[in-house]
């Protein structure tokens, strides 16, 4: 029980971290990044190939962080940026389009096989937590997720930065007429939400293995924490991303059969009950 | 958005169907299996037209229902030895319940959130059919009959038959789904498509309507999913992934949207494409790709419109 939960929570913790920049980008810009899961697809590849290259886990970290953030910010720069005034559809068709793309190159650069990242020496073996035994790696996981939540949460509530992004969230054209240059603090936001995405996919390498096609699994249930956590709000991201990773997780353990299922389940209630998602950014009543 | 007026509509209609005749005619074994997808292709596709062309319902995981008439196919007719008429026809109500039960949460949601759900939803049917071993996991299940047309003295058996058979089911898809585009149903769906408060405001249950129109959608691409079920024998869980309901969007884009025969015609012009791209490269779903953010960049909403235009333009022409 306790190492299922345990589980849970790394599950969501990862998804926390891919979908919290999903999120918020589309809080913000009213943007929906279809592949912000290659983007994860893409830290993950190259964090692999410098673990490989390098023997250091530490350095394929930094090195799939900045490769999505970079592909990000090239991608928003040179065709997103574009999109900006178009309609939500074409930026759904479009980065549609970007996903079969990454797909592709992947299996091209990288090959159609399944490899696994190796984790930290240091982080090997198993730790005791609650009376149980847990390999630390997972528990490692759990800590980076909670770090960058509460990083996140302290920039977004105390800073200058912050309070920029939340006032766009809430209002965008307002924040505009403040004399804010709104355009900087979305590229500001997409490229750490990309980099975020990037940091995830390395994070994800020792536990889930690398392979093209496994940005699709992840980017459903970022989709899936999005809509049911509210868009646009971090603690909508956060609540969203633990109620699907503990659903995912116990659902597969308990109910195999109908565990996809489950997770629909989930989203009718949470909708039938909450249209806007349980937690969702914008004006506060 | 009003179609195209009745007598040219059906002018491009019959010439379409004499292409596909003449076709038939004239091509050898592999052709005919060509000709039959095209058709089931077109039907699927046809299916997503009514929810994207008229009442502006962008869905991303409309293979789930291809899927789960191909996998209803199967279950009822290999599996529990059912006439595959009838199977057929409980592959297709097992759609429809489906869709039901999808839009119900769906159609509650707008624009991107609707689009989202649908994906989502799409890939979790997708992940179901690949985990549970009662349809044989991601192996599929094999041994789908085709249906017994002794009575009228053809064998199904034959890819000629077949072919004809798909091309016959995709005419009557055609003139069923042209007949509710034009009653009022399809009015008011594209009255929702178009100002959707407007007509709340003047007492159209709208969620009701976009039920509606997603139960038929799904029921017609389980349609689809029955022949294609039929067509190879054998059902797997690549039937319903993502990438084909990202496939059929693009056909349905290209073809204008609205237009069933447009619609129909970039189905076979699909077909034909990748059919040529994959012999040529394994990596053809690179060019898919680009061809889709290209259309959608360049073309974008008035791709639409214009093909509409060009469509009209072709079928006048042909007409006279």
């Amino acid at each position: 029980m306790i190492i299922q939960l345990l589980n849970g929570m790394q599950l969501a913790m990862l998804l926390f971290l891919l979908s919290v920049g999903l999120s918020v980008v589309f809080g913000l810009m009213r943007f929906v990044n279809l592949a912000h899961g290659t983007l994860f697809m893409l830290g993950a590849f190259v964090g692999l190939s410098t673990a490989e290259a390098t023997g250091s886990f530490w350095l394929a970290l930094v090195a799939g962080t900045l490769a999505s953030a970079v592909v990000g910010g090239l991608l928003y720069l040179g065709l997103l940026r574009r999109l900006q005034a178009e309609s939500p559809l074409k930026q759904v068709l479009v980065t549609f389009g970007l996903i079969f793309i990454g797909l592709e190159a992947a299996r091209m650069i990288w090959g159609d096989y399944a490899a696994r990242l190796p984790g930290p020496a240091m982080l090997a073996g198993s730790s005791e937590v609650f009376g149980v035994v847990y390999p630390t790696y997972r528990l490692f996981v759990i800590a980076v997720g909670l770090v960058v939540a509460a990083v996140l949460y302290f920039g977004l509530e105390r800073t200058r930065i912050g309070a920029i992004v939340r006032a766009g969230v809430d209002d965008r054209t307002m924040t505009a007429a403040l004399g804010i240059d709104i355009g900087r603090v979305f590229f500001a936001v997409f490229v750490l939400g990309c980099g975020l995405a990037g940091l995830a996919g390395v994070v994800a390498g020792p536990v889930l293995s690398v392979y093209a096609g496994m940005d699709m699994g992840v980017l459903i249930l970022a989709l899936v924490v999005v809509v049911i956590g509210g868009p646009g709000s971090l603690k909508g991201a956060f609540v969203g991303a633990v109620l699907v990773g503990m659903v995912e997780t116990f659902g597969q353990v308990w109910l195999p059969e109908v565990a996809g299922m489950l997770l629909y389940g989930l989203m009718a209630a949470v909708l039938a009950l909450r249209p806007q998602g349980l937690l969702p950014a914008g004006p506060r009543p | 958005m009003n179609p195209p007026a009745s007598g040219s509509r059906h002018a491009a209609a019959l010439v379409l169907l004499a292409v596909a005749l003449g076709y038939w005619l004239v091509s050898g074994y592999y052709g005919k299996e060509i000709l039959a997808e095209i058709a089931i292709t077109a039907i699927l596709a046809m299916s997503l037209s009514l929810l994207v062309g008229q009442a502006g319902l962008v869905s991303l995981g409309h293979a789930a229902f291809f899927g789960i008439g191909a996998y209803g196919m199967a279950g009822f007719a290999a599996k529990l030895g059912w006439p595959p008429a009838l199977a057929m026809a409980a592959a297709v109500a097992v759609g429809a319940a489906a869709a039901l039960l999808v839009g119900l949460v769906a159609v509650r949601l707008a624009g991107v959130f609707f689009i989202m759900i649908t994906l989502a939803v799409g890939e979790m049917v997708h992940a179901w059919f690949l985990k549970d071993r009662a349809f044989g996991g991601v192996g599929g299940m094999s041994g789908v009959p085709r249906l017994d047309l002794s009575a009228v003295g053809l064998d199904a058996a034959d890819p000629a038959v077949f072919a004809l058979l798909a091309v016959a089911a995709a005419l009557l898809v055609y003139v069923l789904l042209d007949r509710l585009v034009l009653s009022p149903f399809g009015q008011t769906l594209r009255a929702i498509h178009q100002n959707e408060e407007r007509t709340r405001a003047l007492g159209c249950p709208v969620g009701r309507y976009k039920l509606a129109a997603f139960v038929v959608a799904g029921a017609v691409a389980a349609l689809a999913g029955t022949l294609a079920a039929q067509r190879s024998a054998f059902v797997s869980p690549e039937l319903m992934t993502w990438t084909l309901s990202g496939e059929i969007l693009i056909v349905v884009i290209v073809g204008g949207g609205a237009s069933l025969l447009g619609v129909a015609t970039a189905a076979a012009l699909w077909v034909a494409l990748r059919d040529q791209l994959s012999s040529l490269t394994d990596h053809w779903m690179l060019a898919m790709g680009i061809l889709f953010v290209v259309l959608v960049l360049v073309a974008g909403d008035g791709i639409d419109g214009a093909l509409r235009g060009l469509w009209r333009r072709v079928a006048r022409q042909r007409g006279r």
